[in-house]
């Protein structure tokens, strides 16, 4: 059984780093939080000097979970404005207005 | 025959409105998908009204736009265009264009309508193809996806009884295609900048593969006289998502 949590919660770790990763938000909190209690179940039914492996993803979770709680604070939904794009629509808008003179 | 019904049906329904769009509207809208159940914000959409005029006619412009929010940019940039020139009156729309940037693919897309609304010269260019252009027949009431929403905030929905229908022509991918809007009654929502509102709730539905389910696409719009466009929920083949009104101006 223990076996079973240190593995699924390995699992759960890498999705929850991935998720930490994409700008995907709160969903992120699904995977970290299953790592948490697999993590904890892990460290409960592990012996004293099995339980290395367990806190560090139970310490990788925490520290994910912080990533995820300041990048919901502190990173702002904007759009950045794209000079590229904004080109194409000043020259797409003169072309336009030829194409209007014209019918 | 179904066409022809379609368009009678049109006429009778829509002929004799007037529109109600101001220029210089600016609605901005946050969009959302939904991942496992939870909307995560995608992108900025905004949609710009403006008076353009010629040396011979003057022109609404009706514009919409996506920007992926910058965190997104990274993983997939969407910068989306789809604009129209219409008569300012009675939104019949002379030219339609398209340029959309999808996470690396690209295509543009333009249509200049014919005098009498009857024929279309389109311009299409996919990304790493040649240009190609094309001339095609269309009803006299085929509208573009833009003029088309647009036209809808002209119709008097409080004399619609529940479950009564409008339908359109629109033209998508230089293929005509049948919308109907189905007027599902009033509700009252939360309207995102502009707080609760009562609302005629519409669903939209077309015979393509590009929309899903009955009565999952939906648009509130204000039960008043500006029938602002507030919230849209949409179900597509890859998932829903929704668009909620986050800033307004000029309405």
């Amino acid at each position: 059984m223990r076996k079973l949590y240190v593995i699924s919660a390995v699992f759960f770790a890498v999705l929850g780093i991935v998720f930490t990763i994409l700008p995907l938000g709160t969903i992120a909190f699904l995977p970290i939080g299953i790592t948490l209690v697999l993590s904890s179940l892990a460290i409960y039914q592990s012996k004293f000097n099995q339980q290395k492996l367990p806190k560090i993803i139970l310490f990788i979770s925490v520290l994910t979970f912080l990533v995820v709680i300041g990048k919901v604070i502190f990173v702002k939904d904007v759009v950045v404005s794209d000079k590229q794009f904004e080109q194409i629509k000043v020259e797409s808008k003169k072309e336009d207005v030829k194409d209007l003179e014209g019918l | 025959m179904k066409k022809t019904a379609l368009l009678i049906c049109f006429i009778f329904t829509f002929g004799f409105g007037f529109s109600q769009i101001k220029s210089n509207e600016k609605l901005v809208y946050t969009a959302s998908y939904n991942m496992s159940g939870l909307m995560t914000q995608l992108a900025q959409v905004t949609m710009n009204t403006e008076t353009i005029k010629t040396s011979k006619k003057t022109f609404l412009h009706l514009s919409w736009e996506a920007s992926t929010f910058s965190k997104w940019d990274n993983f997939f940039k969407i910068r989306d265009s789809y604009e129209t020139y219409v008569d300012p009156v009675t939104l019949k729309p002379s030219l339609y264009k398209r340029n959309i940037y999808e996470g690396g693919y690209s295509k543009t897309e333009k249509y200049i309508f014919s005098a009498n609304g009857k024929s279309i010269n389109s311009t299409t260019k996919k990304r790493n193809r040649p240009e190609t252009k094309k001339a095609f027949a269309v009803g006299g009431a085929t509208r573009d996806i833009i003029s088309m929403i647009y036209k809808l905030r002209t119709i008097n929905f409080s004399q619609f009884k529940s479950g009564q229908s409008a339908s359109f022509i629109i033209v998508f991918d230089e293929k005509e295609y049948p919308v109907y809007v189905k007027y599902m009654g009033i509700e009252t929502v939360s309207a995102g900048v502009l707080g609760r509102k009562q609302c005629f709730k519409l669903s939209i539905a077309a015979k393509t593969d590009k929309l899903k389910g009955k009565d999952k696409n939906l648009i509130w719009i204000t039960a008043d006289a500006a029938k602002v466009p507030v919230l849209i929920r949409f179900s597509i083949p890859v998932g829903t998502g929704q668009l909620l009104l986050s800033n307004a101006s000029g309405i």
